[in-house]
């Protein structure tokens, strides 16, 4: 998906003069003493697509959510048809025709398409008596619809087999059925092809000239630029910038993205010494679909924190299951000190001295029937075992203590390391599933997403345990979709697009709007 | 008792509890019979073919899956060691190869098929299940094998000092398999496995190596049951075995063992074995029918978990 010049540019924005249908005013959400939103303004009008802009973070899909009555706003009114509601209830939004068109699809793949466009309101039809579904009259009426969304299908195709596009113009062609006046799309082109966009864009502006309000939730500046009339740009919570977009350049609309005061406090000392020979060398790896993770070369060198950064779903993920050999490669080849070390599973990535802290604790990270302790001694005590970790017996006197050591050394707060992994917060289980890495005691620890679901004290606790390992020499590579952090600890950047690195920023010098239109416009 | 106590109580004395209730009721109904010595004997030796099969099963549910192939393989390991003996193999190596070896070979072949097909286990042994009992049939042409050398039948259903060879049987394999739990690195990566599948595979767990050796015990303990059995009946019974998986998922289960993974003790698992052989003999004590005990057998099943839920999961 990184073909923009084949999107047709857009017609010249329409200056509307339509009353808006919906105006979110001076809107706040505070969720547990944390601005989510503050002071967000939001018009929407009929016959206008008007296009939400913002990092992963900034706010969007809670205005989104407020907007359709799931959240309720802390402050702030909410005009609609005339009215001034301090919340809307997903009732009265629905009524008033808000649609949502989420990038998870909400149709039910098992029921074909007639039924989910159908589902929740089947017509019924009385014949003796009793009442039937009305089959004929679904036919006729999803035919019409279908028809002015120019998707011409076989209703009884189950929604599973169709392609995504037509999935998402059966969810599109749902809420028109409910009357939608304001379509709200999050990121409706992530897993388009091209063509698919095109298509997407020609209904889009055709809804829009027929009245409807379309509200545009996107990271792709060239399609924003293809499809849009007027933006919002949230950053943080805050509306950094609004108006039409003909108005604008790229370059504007990424400054308002992005602008914090970078605190670049966990940086190391010095410069790293990046002319000797590499802790952990990677080369040609691509992933065995050959999308996702495509011809990706970097190497790591002993002191050094190498940042991953890129929007979400970019394949940074991925990349790093590659390398710790969960995911399967086409090709690559990976280093540790010299020495080819490429994991074909994690027990050998174990045993040659990676670590890998993963983005989902609950998924993929702790055991939830063992205690701290257990938790803690379970991947050193695989990694000493012969037979790929299944001879030997257990030392609890010893695991006792290689637990207790890294209990004071992360300083996880816990009563006792007998305790359930899962009566700690966030934080300490993320500091135990450390703990069990550091406890391998590997020369590479990859950190993904390291400081998801934890609050800002431990986060801070984490980037000094992320300096004082690579202090101690070793290699550490960072993933984070958070543009501070990255900017906070990294001694180089990669900004990854699309399954490839696009560049290597030095940490020192990079700057969030650098990183931010990298990582949007991928390689040209 | 605050109700986290109580659970926790429960969790590690209430299939005890529940052993002593049965009992208490067998009693009362049927005085004088059924506290005998003798019946209580007798109640040991009929449960270690239970406990034995029930051994494998909690395995196999430990890490989440079920083995509904330990009937069948009771009876194709009987079978084998049966005919390896009356064709005048020494009782002691038919029993290694009929046995340990047939168990440890179609426990294998589930194994290796949950790990290259991917599809639940409840699936692959409920086709084995159906398999091995006909590979069963085949070989024995549906009929019994007998003819066994006195010393076989007698090393296994006579007493070792005053102890009934069944039972030390059915204790060493659950003392072995207790040790291999609690003590060695495999079993702790087993439960790791059951009470996170994907998160062992990231600590480096070789996922599927261990699911064979799940599915392996699990047949060696159902090849041992088969060779006792034969024992006991002193004639290998093609048709022997029916119905074992119900027995020994319910001792587990009883046991306090957990459908979803990673829970469960062996020493609750005996009890729970141990259970079962008591319902079956009290119920015999009463003269109820057999139709009918299955019935009764059943619904104690049923409420036997029924009560360890209510009491054992505070809400």
């Amino acid at each position: 998906m990184s073909a923009p010049t084949a999107l047709p540019p857009g017609p010249e924005a329409k200056r509307p003069a339509a009353e808006p249908l919906v105006q979110m005013r001076d809107i706040d959400k505070v969720f547990g003493g944390i601005n989510a939103l503050k002071g967000v303004n939001l018009d929407i009008r009929p016959g206008e697509v008007h296009v939400l802009l913002g990092e992963n973070g900034a706010g969007k899909s809670t205005l989104m959510k407020i907007l359709s009555g799931i959240y309720t706003p802390s402050s702030g009114t909410i005009r609609l048809d005339g009215t001034d509601h301090p919340a809307l209830t997903p009732t009265q939004a629905a009524a008033a025709g808000i649609a949502i068109i989420y990038q998870e699809l909400s149709v039910i793949n098992e029921l074909s398409a007639l039924e989910n466009l159908f589902v929740g309101r089947i017509p019924l039809r009385r014949r003796f008596g009793i009442g039937t579904v009305d089959w004929r009259g679904m036919q006729r009426e999803a035919t019409r619809i279908l028809g002015r969304l120019g998707l011409n299908i076989d209703l009884n195709t189950p929604v599973g087999q169709l392609p995504i596009a037509h999935r998402q113009l059966i969810e599109i062609a749902k809420s028109l059925m409910r009357n939608a006046r304001v379509l709200v799309m999050d990121e409706p082109t992530s897993s388009l092809t091209n063509i698919e966009v095109k298509k997407l864009f020609d209904l889009v502006r055709q809804l829009r000239d027929e009245g409807t309000a379309i509200m545009f939730i996107s990271h792709k500046l060239d399609e924003v630029r293809a499809i849009g009339d007027r933006f919002t740009v949230l950053k943080d919570g805050t509306p950094t910038g609004s108006g039409m977009i003909a108005d604008y350049t790229n370059d504007d609309l990424v400054r308002m993205m992005v602008g914090r005061v970078v605190q670049r406090t966990f940086l190391s000392a010095q410069p790293v010494d990046c002319s000797g020979s590499p802790v952990l060398t990677v080369e040609h790896v691509t992933s065995a679909d050959r999308t996702r993770v495509r011809d990706v070369s970097f190497s790591v060198y002993s002191g050094e924190i190498f940042g991953f950064a890129g929007l979400v779903g970019s394949g940074r993920t991925e990349l790093m299951n590659c390398l710790f050999g969960t995911m399967s490669r086409a090709s690559g080849r990976i280093e540790l000190n010299g020495r080819d070390i490429t994991p074909r599973a994690p027990v050998q990535a174990l045993k040659n001295g990676m670590a890998y802290i993963t983005e989902n604790r609950r998924q993929t990270g702790f055991l939830p029937n063992f205690s701290i302790m257990s938790n803690i001694g379970l991947s050193q005590s695989l990694k000493e075992a012969p037979l790929r970790g299944l001879w030997g017996l257990l030392n609890p006197k010893r695991e006792h203590d290689i637990a207790e050591h890294q209990r004071q050394r992360l300083s996880i707060k816990c009563a006792s390391i007998q305790q359930n992994i899962t009566e700690l917060s966030g934080g300490n289980q993320q500091k135990v599933l450390i703990g069990k890495w550091m406890a391998t005691e590997p020369d590479v620890f990859i950190f993904d997403e390291p400081t998801r679901g934890i609050d800002v004290g431990a986060k801070s606790e984490m980037y000094s345990i992320m300096r004082t390992l690579s202090n101690a020499g070793k290699a550490i590579i960072m993933v984070s979709s958070e543009l501070p952090e990255i900017l906070a600890i990294c001694d180089r950047i990669a900004v990854f697009s699309a399954g490839r690195i696009v560049e290597i920023l030095e940490g020192r010098s990079a700057s969030e709007e650098t990183i931010l239109s990298l990582a949007i416009r991928g390689r040209e | 008792m605050s109700r986290s106590r109580i659970a926790k109580f429960w969790d590690y004395y209430g299939t005890f509890c529940i052993l002593i209730v049965i009992v208490a009721l067998f009693s009362a109904l049927s005085p004088g019979y059924f506290t005998k010595p003798d019946n209580i004997v007798q109640i040991f030796v009929q449960s270690a073919i239970t406990v034995m099969t029930a051994l494998g099963e909690f395995f196999a549910i430990l890490i989440a899956g079920i083995d509904l192939s330990v009937g069948s393989i009771v009876a194709l390991s009987g079978i084998v060691t049966g005919k390896l003996m009356v064709a005048g193999l020494d009782p002691f190596l038919a029993v290694l190869i009929g046995g340990v070896g047939v168990g440890l070979v179609l426990g294998a072949i589930n194994g290796a098929l949950v790990n290259y097909t991917g599809l639940h286990p409840f699936i692959i042994t409920l086709g084995t299940n159906s398999i091995f009992r006909g590979v069963t049939m085949i070989i024995s042409d549906a009929s019994p094998v007998f003819g066994f050398p006195y010393s076989f039948v007698q090393a296994l259903t006579g007493n070792v000092w005053f102890i009934p060879a069944p039972v030390l049987f059915a204790l060493s394999l659950a003392v072995v398999l207790w040790f291999v739990t609690t003590k060695t690195k495999l079993g702790r990566n087993i439960y790791a496995l059951g009470g996170n599948r994907e998160a062992a595979y990231f600590s480096g767990i070789d996922i599927k190596l261990h699911t064979l050796i799940v599915f392996m015990i699990s047949g060696v303990c159902s090849g041992l049951a088969g060779v006792l059995s034969t024992a006991r009946l002193g004639a290998a019974e093609p048709a022997a075995g029916m119905n074992f998986e119900t027995f020994a998922i319910a001792s587990a289960i009883i046991g306090g063992t957990s459908f979803f993974g990673g829970k469960g003790r062996i020493p609750s698992v005996v009890v729970g074995g141990l259970i079962i052989g008591t319902i079956n003999n009290g119920l015999n004590m009463l003269r109820v029918q057999t139709f009918y005990q299955l019935v009764v057998m059943g619904s104690l099943i049923i409420a036997a978990v029924a009560l360890d839920r209510l009491i054992g999961r505070p809400k």
